[in-house]
């Protein structure tokens, strides 16, 4: 079963210890139980052929960098450092392409909000719902990149605030700042102030 | 009735907090309810989308295994940052006493000798000093200049 958010990194610390020893089955089990928020992290950052090999890229150098882990942050904050490290290397390799998530890009003008249809729409509602959900990353796409980041580790990658702060080395205040201009922005953009 | 304005319902959206009183109304006004509710079930169905990509977590996890090392290479632990200023600090006081006691002994001799030890000296501050990475945490960029340049490229 997947951990919960408040569970992950609960129960890490024996782990982490077999694991700096060299216990290959301890680190398994970390990766069990963080490889999904790992790969989460690292498709806000990467195209969807690329995160498994960012996110698998990372679990490895956790397993290889583990020894020098002091345990003054919690596992899943280091971890979730390594995987942005990755893709950052990853996108600055790549000759600054930037982060993009292919997501096609929907027409409709303002309040596309209001037109997003209930589950179990019929084909031509599905295709506006797409074409809604296509939208919202085209508008993401426009966020500054520090509203970006922190829009999608929030409510994609399904981190707290205070895990994004300790993460991205921020105030949490910060966080809550930026997470509500990205919104703000999103739903102007999107049509929602009617 | 006092409906939310744009800046709350936005906040509402982000799951920030909100006052009790705004709390309050969102839970029985089924207008503004609804304002957040359209955006979150957006935010949600993306999330949906992404999720829906994942890999298979038994595959993913078999091929990280297989390409774990034998062993972990523990680190050797480093000097905090804080100490690194006063280590460099304290070897340009030893550099200073030095040149001064060997100018002392040596009576005003050759200057071979005090600019080798000088040398050794500088070369342990500037192995010192360069020594300014955080394991795991080499390349993480607080700032967001960096991170503008690498996203700052069109639309998906």
């Amino acid at each position: 079963m997947t951990p919960t958010r408040s569970d992950l990194s609960q129960g890490d610390d024996p782990l982490v210890l077999r694991a700096q020893a060299g216990d290959h089955d301890a680190f398994g089990e970390l990766v069990a139980r963080h490889q999904r928020r790992v790969w989460l992290v690292c498709r806000q950052y990467l195209g969807v052929d690329e995160a498994d090999a960012a996110a698998q890229d990372s679990l490895v150098k956790a397993f290889t960098r583990i020894g020098a882990f002091n345990r003054r942050s919690a596992f899943t904050t280091w971890l979730t450092r390594i995987a942005i490290n990755t893709c950052l290397d990853q996108l600055r390799r790549r000759g600054r392409e930037g982060l993009r998530v292919e997501e096609p890009e929907g027409d409709e003008g303002p309040g596309i909000i209001a037109q997003v249809p209930d589950d179990g729409a019929d084909p031509e509602a599905r295709t506006l719902q797409h074409q809604a959900v296509g939208r919202l990353a085209s508008c993401e796409d426009e966020l500054p990149a520090r509203q970006r980041e922190i829009f999608r580790l929030r409510f994609y990658a399904e981190m707290e605030l205070e895990e994004i702060a300790a993460t991205l080395d921020v105030h949490v205040g910060t966080v809550k700042t930026q997470l509500h201009r990205a919104v703000h922005r999103l739903r102007k953009e999107l049509g929602a102030y009617r | 009735m006092k409906h939310l304005d744009d800046d709350q319902i936005t906040a509402a959206v982000a799951e920030l907090e909100l006052e009790a009183w705004a709390e309050e109304h969102l839970a029985s006004c089924l207008s503004c309810r609804q304002q957040v509710n359209d955006m979150r079930e957006l935010i949600d169905l993306r999330r949906d989308r992404l999720s829906g990509e994942a890999p298979d977590w038994q595959r993913q996890r078999q091929e990280i295994l297989l390409q774990l090392p034998s062993t972990v290479v523990a680190r050797p632990r480093r000097n905090p940052r804080w100490l690194r200023p006063m280590l460099a600090a304290a070897a340009v006081l030893l550099v200073t006493v030095g040149l001064g006691l060997m100018r002392l002994t040596a009576g005003g001799g050759g200057p071979e000798a005090p600019e080798l030890a000088v040398e050794q000296i500088l070369a342990e501050v500037d192995a010192v000093l360069a020594d300014e990475a955080i394991p795991g945490f080499e390349s993480i960029d607080p700032g967001m200049d960096d991170l503008e340049e690498l996203f700052s490229n069109g639309a998906s």
